[in-house]
């Protein structure tokens, strides 16, 4: 057996073993065991990918008449990497959150589809596992809630069955399904424009619709909310920490085998490809309106849902640079978004576990109930606000420079304010959980369990290592973009600017070793508690509700009012209660149960027949 | 290896920028008095202010969080401090460019906004909302004009935008980045926290927002923040539109401009509600910052 079948089916392997055994102990450790391997696996494959003469690791499988071929290159490695970490992630997680050996299961069978998917290397095992990946994640929501579970189906296979299409287009023109020869054939065809433009552009748009609903993309997010929400929280540490990411290497792939035919067809608007503009400004859109969205949020979970879907829309965009600069700040993005992402939801499988809550206005003062998880949160929140020595601040520099040095600068402009709202939301899930009067019904929460805190701890050491040394990413990446990001390991350094990511740790430390010097240096601080405050000059009692726990951003949804009209939620859900009543009205028109109206019917069609001159 | 000209370069900025920060916020006080036809404190009342503030008793403690709000915010304003090249001091502007100081200079506001929260005070949680709003209704045209200067200039590396100014003369006779420093400008009213934009401490509206649980040596941590913040977003402002600076006088100059201008807008104008502010925002200064950004793009 070759290792790389190992690694793929492993999760799946373990995941049925936990299912079939069943027995509270024994499934927790077998999934986290098969969870491991994978990482195991590219761990060992490490140094033959990135050494001094990498090698592509390939394996050839046939089934069904198809031959399958997996591998394992510079690219591939680096996204099942980051998938695998999140899985273990999970894993730890899932031990202590999953009620069922329906959850290990699936859970583990969409990791394994993630894994066929970044390791496929045509399109037979692409779709293959594409499917595997959407079928096991919505088998996991299913569980939960039935129509979020089916919105997010319907659109999932609207975008498995469009990319079906668009690689039988493919096919049809090439007559290959391995990415290899399709990537020569369209190169090659670039020059010759045999495939005409027209169709590249259906190519093109079936391929945006696929990868589009996986990764989030404004306007096909709208299952992210609910299908993030109605899961096991551990789960969602991969659902939106690696399987969203199948959506993100769709489109590097687009590029990769259609790049120069997309060009070409496509051509040229103010020296920016007219292809990688539609992506990007479709990254933009998606940060902004999925970060307003997620400042409304009412609910941790959803809040956490749009701030995925925000957070993929910063790949896109920089995916849509076009530039290599874009692409590194978009790959390490995929990284740090899974790191701290990742985290986030681990944190909230923790809240969900000890206090089952998951409205804002139930929460409050956790802080001193959890403080091991609340530290994590707070790592994850300077990750993701994009505080300086944190890997989310080394990928959005990068996102930064790429726009800026790409001359798109409305996009740029999208990244500010994306950041901005990102800061926002993530200080009113701190206030909302952590901070204020704590309700007398959470006096006897727990911290997380062990399981929880280690797979808190996996992600959380990689916020601060990349954070801190963001050129062990950039050097790797550099690998196969051709180094656009220079420097060493703790600096990074583009033709246009530089940071210096160790350095910046140093003087902030030193900063707040000053600060801290003058805090220590003034009187001791006497502990008072909570209620002990401010409120107007008046006396405050324990039932007073001191803490803003609803409509925090109240003024921002008044200033919004006209735009918040317009949803594509309820877009969509008319739309398909159009197409129930069209359906019914079919049934209820044709099949009306009267005799003479299908002899009418025969009639027509010997009429047709006839016409038509075949009787 | 360990660079000792460069350590007491870093050490006597840290010091003189608070000294003149405490010196700006007295000129601010005695300038907004004398607007108003009085005498005002002497210059130096800040430091005074803030000596009496550090030599209280006691203070009050919410937990570890709100004394670790306010150390946070000084270590990030120093930190900021340091990667701005001012005057003839480069410090360690070569290391860190123009998009890590703006993310350093917004750092202090979520410490401010830990401390804050963590005290579970009404009055702040306001504050901290009003703040983070007007943070986002700024970002925009706060990114825009930023990304016009950067598309002038092209590089993020502030030293070169200073020197590239030396040569060229300074960012505002460029016609498309006078529009950003229009932009620029109005943002930095909020920035400072000044009227009309002073929404986050609205002193008369919700006591002071975020500080109002801050007494003794935390509020004297906040007032040195508040010091160092000013002098580095002064020096910010001077290097980015006027040239920065071939000594500290000539910046000191600069930089008492810039704060002239803010002042005089702050003493005239009453505040904005927070959704006014956020209207306003994404109205006619991202209207000139887009119109900034096309213009540098050259087409």
């Amino acid at each position: 057996m070759n290792e790389l079948m190992i690694m793929l089916f492993a999760p799946l392997v373990a995941g049925f073993i936990a299912w079939a055994l069943d027995i509270r102990g024994i499934r927790e450790i077998v999934g986290i065991l098969g969870a491991a391997v994978p990482l195991g696996i590219l761990a060992k494959y490490y140094s033959t990918i990135a050494g001094s003469n990498p090698e592509t690791v390939t394996h050839t499988i046939t089934i069904g008449g198809f031959k399958l071929l997996f591998q394992l290159n510079t690219i591939t490695w680096y996204f099942a990497a980051v998938a695998s970490l999140v899985g273990v992630a999970m894993a730890f997680g899932m031990a202590s959150t999953s009620r069922s050996s329906y959850e290990w299961l699936f859970a583990l069978m969409s990791y394994t589809g993630v894994l066929g998917v970044f390791l496929s290397g045509d399109f037979v095992g692409f779709f293959l596992f594409w499917e595997l990946m959407t079928f096991a994640s919505f088998m996991m929501v299913l569980k939960r809630n039935r129509h979020e579970s089916l919105k997010y189906f319907v659109l999932s296979v609207i975008g498995a069955y469009a990319m079906l299409i668009a690689i039988g287009i493919l096919y049809a023109k090439t007559g290959a399904l391995d990415f290899g020869t399709i990537r020569q054939a369209l190169y090659m065809d670039a020059m010759l424009g045999s495939i005409s433009k027209s169709l590249t552009a259906l190519v093109f748009l079936l391929f945006l619709t696929a990868f589009g609903v996986k990764a989030g993309a404004v306007p096909l997010h709208v299952w992210a909310p609910g299908a993030y929400s109605e899961v096991d929280q551990s789960y969602t540490t991969f659902f939106s920490g690696a399987l969203s990411k199948a959506g993100a290497y769709g489109f590097l792939l687009l590029y990769i085998l259609m790049g120069t035919k997309l060009y070409t067809a496509l051509g040229v608007w103010h020296n920016h490809m007219v292809f990688s503009y539609i992506i990007a400004w479709l990254g933009a859109i998606t940060v902004v309106v999925a970060g307003f969205l997620a400042v409304l949020q009412e609910d941790i979970r959803k809040l956490f849902a749009y701030s995925s879907v925000s957070q993929v829309g910063y790949i896109l965009l920089g995916l849509g640079l076009g530039t290599t600069l874009g692409f590194a700040g978009a790959l390490f993005h995929v990284l740090s978004h899974a790191v701290f992402k990742g985290l986030f939801w681990l944190v909230v499988a923790a809240l969900i576990l000890r206090t089952g809550k998951t409205k804002f206005e139930d929460f409050g003062g956790l802080a001193e109930k959890m403080p091991i998880t609340f530290a994590m949160a707070l790592i994850a929140v300077l990750s993701l606000a994009g505080i300086p020595p944190m890997a989310g601040f080394a990928s959005k520099w990068l996102l930064y420079e790429a726009a800026i040095s790409a001359h798109m600068p409305l996009v740029a402009g999208a990244i500010f304010l994306g950041s901005g709202l990102a800061f926002a939301y993530v200080v009113r899930f701190l206030y909302a959980v952590w901070f204020g009067q704590r309700p007398s019904d959470l006096d006897d929460v727990e911290e997380a369990p062990l399981p929880l805190l280690i797979g808190m701890a996996i992600l959380a050491i990689p916020n601060l290592v990349f954070g801190i040394a963001p050129g062990l990413v950039t050097e790797y990446l550099g690998k196969f973009l051709g180094n656009p990001v220079g420097g060493d390991y703790f600096k990074l350094v583009t033709p246009t600017g530089t940071y210096n990511a160790l350095l910046v740790t140093v003087i902030l430390t030193l900063g707040l070793a000053i600060a801290g010097l003058i805090f220590i240096y003034g009187a001791k601080a006497r502990k008072v508690p909570v209620t002990d405050t401010y409120q107007s000059g008046n006396p405050v009692t324990e039932d007073y509700n001191l803490s803003m726990r609803r409509n925090f951003y109240r003024p921002l949804a008044e200033a919004l009012d006209f735009w918040l009209k317009y949803s594509w939620d309820r877009f969509y859900e008319r739309l398909a209660g159009m197409f129930e009543d069209f359906a019914d009205s079919l049934r209820e028109g044709f099949y009306n149960g009267n005799v003479q109206s299908y002899a009418w019917y025969l009639a027509v069609v010997l009429l047709i027949l006839a016409l038509w001159g075949v009787l | 290896m360990f660079d000792w000209k460069l350590a007491l370069e870093a050490i006597g900025m840290i010091i003189y920028a608070t000294f003149m920060g405490f010196i700006f916020m007295g000129i601010e006080r005695k300038a907004m008095a004398r607007i108003q036809r009085r005498v005002g404190p002497p210059i130096y009342q800040p430091i005074l202010d803030t000596l009496k503030l550090l030599g209280k008793k006691e203070s009050i403690s919410h937990g570890f969080i709100y004394d670790f709000g306010p150390v946070f915010a000084l270590g990030a304003s120093i930190a900021a401090l340091l990667f701005i090249p001012i005057a003839n001091f480069q410090l360690f502007s070569s290391n860190a460019d123009l998009i890590v100081v703006a993310y350093l200079l917004e750092v202090p506001m979520l410490g401010i906004m830990l401390g804050a929260m963590s005290s579970g005070n009404p009055y702040s949680a306001v504050g901290v909302q009003r703040g983070l709003l007007t943070m986002v209704a700024m970002q925009l045209p706060y990114g825009l004009a930023l990304i016009a200067l950067i598309q002038h200039w092209g590089t993020f590396k502030l030293s070169n935008i200073v020197a590239l100014q030396g040569i060229h003369g300074w960012s505002i006779t460029v016609p498309a980045l006078l529009l950003a420093f229009i932009v620029f400008d109005i943002v930095f009213q909020a920035m400072l926290g000044l009227e009309p934009f002073d929404i986050i401490t609205a002193p008369a509206e919700i006591s002071m927002g975020p500080m109002v649980e801050y007494g003794g040596k935390h509020a004297a941590l906040l007032f040195t923040q508040h010091a160092v913040q000013l002098f580095a977003e002064t020096a910010f402002f001077a290097v980015l539109f006027l040239g920065g600076a071939s000594n500290l006088l000539e910046l000191l100059v600069k930089q008492i401009a810039v704060l002239f201008i803010a002042i005089f807008v702050a003493s005239i104008y009453p505040r904005f509600t927070i959704d006014q502010a956020a209207k306003f925002f994404w109205k006619w200064p991202t209207i000139l910052g887009i119109i900034a950004v096309i213009l540098t793009m050259g087409w």
